[in-house]
């Protein structure tokens, strides 16, 4: 099976996951799923492609973290979590989450507080492909 | 020699993602992050995330020689 934390260029199954989490237990009785899909409309501009930079040696250990710190602060049973990076064209995939839980409101409450924290801890950074040219994204809360 | 690693639009506005400083240490970020200006005038202002050999960091933070210092904009994963 594949590690429950990756990071990768290229793109990932969002069914091979959830497939993957609901082997680990009997006991799971929903499943949440968050996917973050590359635009290709932003503030007023056509968007090509997102290309994400990350810093190697902290990022993935940073992602291990936060599902470590999902898992403590959740009733849940399981979360993988998926992060492309490089150049990734509109319309694919970026980010996956997937929660497993015995009951629903713990999954979505753990998915939610997942992606937020993503994007406050983890050292990757986002540039958006224009016909224009290219631009560094600000931080979205 | 300290090595400093710069990320996203710092790494883009100086054209630089690695520079080695030789600086007097133990210094702090804050006085690190000075003695950088005047090598990379180009560097942006603005709130920065810092980590010393990949754990996080405050401007406090004191730096020895040999460390590496990564200085990063505000992260905009996902």
């Amino acid at each position: 099976m594949k590690e429950p934390v990756r990071i990768q260029e290229e793109n990932f199954s969002v069914e091979e996951e959830v497939e993957a989490i609901k082997r680990t237990s009997k006991r799971i009785g929903a499943v949440v799923t968050f996917l973050g899909v590359a635009r290709d409309f932003s503030k007023g501009h056509t968007i090509e492609a997102l290309e994400f930079e990350q810093y190697e040696q902290m990022a993935l250990k940073a992602l291990r973290k936060l599902r470590e710190d999902t898992l403590e602060r959740f009733d849940i049973i399981d979360v993988r979590i998926v992060h492309r990076v490089a150049r990734i064209p509109a319309g694919e995939n970026i980010v996956l989450i997937v929660v497993a839980s015995e009951h629903r409101k713990e999954a979505f409450s753990a998915c939610s507080w997942c992606i937020d924290t993503l994007k406050k801890t983890v050292p990757l950074w986002k540039k958006e492909i224009t016909p224009e040219g290219e631009s560094w994204v600000e931080p979205h809360p | 020699m300290i090595r400093v690693l710069l990320f996203g639009i710092l790494a883009t506005k100086t054209g630089t993602k690695e520079i080695e400083l030789d600086v007097k240490t133990p210094v702090s970020l804050e006085a690190l992050l000075e003695e950088l200006r005047k090598r990379l005038p180009s560097l942006p202002e603005g709130e920065f995330l810092f980590a010393v050999n990949e754990e996080h960091a405050s401007k406090e933070t004191t730096v020895n020689d040999g460390d590496t210092v990564a200085i990063m904009p505000p992260f905009s994963g996902g």
